[in-house]
C-alpha cells in the first residue's frame, strides 16, 4: 500500500522533499560552511579573461549588461503573455498558442540572462559574494528553472483543456512570483 | 495504458500543487522580512 503510494506520487513526495531540504538547509549551520566553500571559485571568476574584461573596459561590461536587461525584459514578457493567459487574461488567443511560443522565447532569452549573467559576476565576483540579496536570486533562478521545466512544462504540454483551471492558476501565479522575484533581486544587485 | 496515463498525470499535479504551494509560501515569507527591515530602516531615519 505505502510502497505503491510511493511509487504512484514519486514526484509529489520529491518536492515535498526538496522544499523540506531546501528549508532545513537554509536554516542550518552547514549553510555558512557552503558560503565559505565556494570563495575561492568567486575568487577564481575575478582573474577569467570574463573577469578581467569585466573590470578593465567598462564599456563592454555596459554592452553585456544593456544584453542582460534586454534578456530580462524579453523573460518577463514572455512570463506575463503566457502566465497572463492562464490566469484567464488574454482570452481572444489560443492558449496552446500562447503557452507554447511563450516556452520557445523564455527559454531563448533565459539563455541570454544565464550567458551575460556569467560574464557580469566574474566581474564583480568578489562583490556579489558578500552580498545576500546575491544568494536569493540564485535561489530562486535555480528553483525557477527546475519549476519552468520539471513542474510546469510536463502539465502544460498536456491538454490544457483537462488541467483543472485552478492549478494552471496557481502555476501562473507561482511562475509570476518567481520571475519577478528574480528580476527584483537582479536589480537590487545592480543598485548595492 | 490510460490507468497509467492518469497515474502519472495526477502525480504531475501532485507535484505542481506541492511546488507552487512551497514557492507561494516561501516568497510571501521572503518578501514579508524584506519590507519589515525596510520599513525599520525608514523609522530609524525618520522616526
Amino acid at each position: 500500500m505505502i510502497f505503491s503510494l510511493i511509487l504512484n506520487y514519486r514526484k509529489t513526495l520529491c518536492s515535498g522533499l526538496f522544499f523540506v531540504v531546501l528549508v532545513s538547509f537554509l536554516f542550518s549551520e552547514s549553510i555558512t560552511s557552503s558560503h565559505l566553500a565556494v570563495l575561492p571559485i568567486f575568487e577564481w571568476m575575478e582573474t577569467t579573461w570574463f573577469g578581467v574584461a569585466g573590470k578593465t573596459w567598462g564599456a563592454l561590461f555596459a554592452v553585456v549588461q544593456a544584453g542582460h536587461l534586454i534578456g530580462l525584459g524579453v523573460l518577463g514578457g514572455s512570463v506575463i503573455a503566457s502566465d497572463g493567459r492562464l490566469l484567464g487574461l488574454f482570452k481572444g488567443l489560443p492558449m496552446r498558442l500562447v503557452v507554447d511560443r511563450c516556452h520557445s522565447i523564455f527559454t531563448w532569452s533565459l539563455g541570454l540572462l544565464v550567458a551575460t549573467g556569467v560574464f557580469m559576476a566574474c566581474g564583480v565576483a568578489i562583490k556579489i559574494y558578500y552580498m545576500p540579496v546575491y544568494w536569493y536570486k540564485m535561489l530562486a533562478l535555480a528553483l525557477g528553472v527546475l519549476f519552468v521545466f520539471f513542474i510546469r512544462k510536463p502539465i502544460v504540454d498536456r491538454d490544457l483543456d483537462k488541467v483543472s483551471p485552478w492549478l494552471l492558476r496557481l502555476l501562473a501565479l507561482s511562475s509570476i512570483m518567481i520571475w519577478f522575484t528574480v528580476a527584483a533581486t537582479g536589480r537590487w544587485i545592480g543598485f548595492s | 495504458m490510460s490507468n497509467e496515463s492518469d497515474s502519472k498525470s495526477r502525480d504531475e499535479n501532485g507535484a505542481g500543487i506541492v511546488f507552487a504551494v512551497g514557492i507561494i509560501a516561501f516568497f510571501i515569507v521572503y518578501w514579508y522580512f524584506e519590507i519589515q527591515s525596510v520599513r525599520e530602516l525608514l523609522e530609524m531615519a525618520y522616526g
